[in-house]
């Protein structure tokens, strides 16, 4: 049995696909900014963008929901392009990095920090991403290390199993510290509610950097799926394009993972869906998750907002929700497909 | 390792092989491996030095024999006092949550032919601990969250089960569903103890991490006879069992049906896993540890039932003496202690596994 996803259509125009996601996007930017709490509807939002509005709405859009949308898109920016990324690297459709262990590396990089005295609010970016590129080696080098890279399962129970000991350690950190462990559990559900701006500019310079990374390694990872011999054949060296990956996938995920908590599925649907769209190219896909990735954090928030009314889900709880069916949709394809 | 062998008609005469010791009990007979034996021997001996180890230490400290005479209704009426009131429940519940769930883990990596596949990996655990979870922030602590653990290990396999459709010839679909759902019960969980106040969210700490401090007395009983049970049903199964590690085609050319034989082993490690999930929580890796130590320790030649049920009670004892003990007057949960010190044997296994997959 053939699946849809499984024949990618013939070079369809990325254009034609890419302009209707990009319609949805700003849809979903809109209704990010026109609902949720405080009581101020989509005109006065409109009058605020345009510079008039009284203070309460401006308070409203400019202070709670106009950095919570940015938050959204960059998050959802980062950590579908790791998925993709990584994915790519690992010839492996399920390689996701909330399931392999890179967001509970971040997370438990965030405990110590918690357990030593920081604060959610004043959290340190650089060491949620030191705690990413840790999961993230641990876990390529477990795959590495058997031999046999084309195996998805395993890679998946790798990181399952790598997840199981960090959550471990983190919550023996948390154990006879409340304060941190307080802290710890609203930031674990993942939410990009009552974040800062000032946090999210700091996670810029590392942004720009990573995707220097992943423009830079495009071309020479879609020769790299062709296979090795290929791309050493064109002159690129596999050994130095897969640390790069690596890095910026560690840079993205813990940048995304420092500002809106471990999320959990983003990074295994927005590629899925860019394949779908697309078609196996990498830098096809690449170019797809950009919208993508921000669509679905987006509208995921959205929803949040709207499901539970006057409370809030958290946003990791309902990416999990949605997620976890579509990796069981993988799963269960007849056959899996193998990048 | 006992192979159960029925011979057909008496008069044959079969030649018992060496190492091997045979039963006859009038028209069943069965054969026994003698190393296994004397391997499960020795680790009971272990299982009853832990054991009376944790009896004797703790903040009155015993002597052993003070231990022994006091079990047997001898010696002072202190150590009586803290052998029987105090200590014997926590080291009944310990042994027989180890046992349980390394039993469980041993027939689910037989089953799906995988190392890996333990039930804490394929996300019972997570479930068991989101429906007790749930229990304790809406309750009070009673028997409630121990029943609420059960139905739901069992949900999460049903779901797992129905989703991954057909198991497949590796089973792999299985697994993967089975992750899928631990995520969904992991983040049910983070959302609930996000919802309540610090006290609620403390109470339902136990749950979340695996503790011995908090096991219902009526639970572990029934758990001590849902084990008894398991185990002598893994007995009489043993010879079908033996032949999960094959391919499919094979156990159908023996004669037996796949489909009987997964869902007899899976629903027994089912049982196993709810039931001491409803005691202790979900207590990392034992299930993935104990097995594994009985194979190091004994080379056996089939699947070690009883030696992983009788590892895994060394270990959840041991586990629990360490985190009493340790850092004592400050107790540590013992899913906190098996966790930490498996993990870096888990990553030791994965990075060790050959390229073929093998259990």
């Amino acid at each position: 049995m053939r699946f849809w996803f499984q024949s990618p259509p013939a070079q369809r125009s990325i254009k034609s696909t890419l302009i209707p996601v990009v319609l949805l996007l700003v849809f979903c930017c809109l209704a990010s900014l026109f609902y949720g709490a405080g009581d101020v509807g989509p005109s006065e939002v409109v009058a605020v963008l345009m510079g008039a509005g009284s203070d309460d709405a401006r308070f409203v859009v400019t202070e709670l929901r106009l950095p919570r949308t940015l938050i959204g898109i960059f998050a959802g920016l980062s950590l579908g392009v790791a998925g993709a990324l990584m994915q790519s690297v690992a010839r492996n459709p399920l390689a996701e990095p909330g399931l392999l262990g890179v967001s509970s590396g971040s997370a438990f990089a965030v405990a110590i920090a918690l357990a030593l005295g920081a604060s959610t609010a004043t959290l340190s970016v650089g060491l949620a991403q030191l705690g990413a590129l840790i999961g993230c080696f641990c876990v390529i080098g477990v795959a590495q290390m058997q031999g046999q890279r084309n195996d998805p399962i395993r890679l998946v129970l790798a990181g399952a199993a790598l997840s199981s000991l960090l959550i471990a350690m983190t919550s023996l950190l948390l154990l006879y510290n409340e304060r941190a462990a307080d802290e710890i559990r609203f930031w674990v559900t993942g939410s990009i509610a009552g974040r800062n701006v000032d946090q999210l500019l700091s996670l810029l310079p590392s942004f720009v950097i990573a995707i220097a990374c992943v423009v830079y390694v495009a071309r020479p990872l879609a020769s790299l799926a062709l296979g090795e011999r290929v791309a050493i054949g064109l002159g690129y060296k596999p050994g130095r394009i897969r640390l790069l990956v690596v890095f910026a996938v560690a840079l993205l995920v813990g940048a995304a993972t420092a500002i809106a908590g471990p999320v959990m599925f983003v990074g295994l649907v927005v590629p899925f869906a860019a394949r779908a769209l697309v078609g196996p190219d990498i830098r096809r896909t690449l170019c797809l998750c950009l919208p993508i990735g921000p669509l679905v954090i987006l509208s995921a928030d959205v929803f949040s907002r709207l499901v539970a009314q006057p409370a809030e889900m958290p946003l990791g709880v309902l990416t999990a929700m949605v997620g976890a069916p579509v990796l069981l949709a993988i799963v269960r394809a007849h056959r899996l497909p193998t990048l | 390792m006992m192979n159960s062998v029925t011979s057909s008609t008496g008069s044959t005469q079969a030649q018992v092989p060496e190492g091997y010791m045979k039963i006859a009990l009038g028209q069943f007979a069965c054969l026994i491996d003698r190393r296994a034996i004397r391997r499960n021997l020795l680790l009971l001996g272990l299982v009853m030095v832990a054991s009376i180890a944790s009896l004797a230490i703790g903040t009155v400290a015993l002597s052993p024999w003070q231990v022994i005479q006091a079990l047997f209704g001898q010696g002072d009426a202190l150590s009586q006092f803290v052998v029987q009131d105090l200590r014997l429940q926590r080291l009944l519940a310990g042994i027989y949550t180890g046992a349980a769930f390394s039993l469980a883990g041993c027939l689910m990596q037989t089953l799906a032919r995988n190392r890996l596949a333990t039930p804490g990996i394929i996300g019972i655990d997570n479930a068991a601990m989101a429906f007790a979870v749930s229990s304790v922030v809406s309750t009070a602590i009673s028997i409630a969250p121990s029943a609420m653990a059960l139905a739901g290990a069992a949900t999460a396999t049903a779901l797992a089960f129905g989703l991954a459709g057909s198991s497949g010839t590796r089973g792999y679909r299985f697994i993967v569903a089975g992750i899928g759902i631990g995520a969904i019960a992991g983040a049910m969980t983070q959302l609930m103890l996000s919802q309540v106040d610090i006290d609620t969210a403390n109470a339902a700490y136990p749950w979340t991490v695996g503790s011995l401090s908090a096991r219902p007395e009526l639970m572990v009983n029934i758990l001590g006879g849902g084990l008894l049970l398991c185990l002598v049903a893994c007995l009489l199964l043993t010879h079908l069992f033996s032949l999960l590690p094959f391919s499919d085609a094979v156990i159908t050319g023996l004669g037996s049906s796949t489909k009987w034989l997964r869902l007899s082993s899976l629903s027994l490690s089912i049982i196993l896993t709810g039931l001491a999930v409803a005691v202790a929580g979900p207590v990392g890796l034992v299930a993935l540890i104990g097995p594994e130590m009985a194979r190091v320790f004994a080379r056996y030649r089939g699947i070690p039932l009883i030696g992983s049920a009788l590892a895994g009670a060394f270990i959840m004892v041991a586990a629990d003496l360490i985190g009493r003990t340790i850092l004592s007057p400050i107790e540590l949960p013992v899913g906190i202690v098996t966790s930490v010190v498996g993990g870096p044997y888990l990553i030791w296994i994965l990075i060790r596994q050959r390229s073929k997959s093998t259990i």
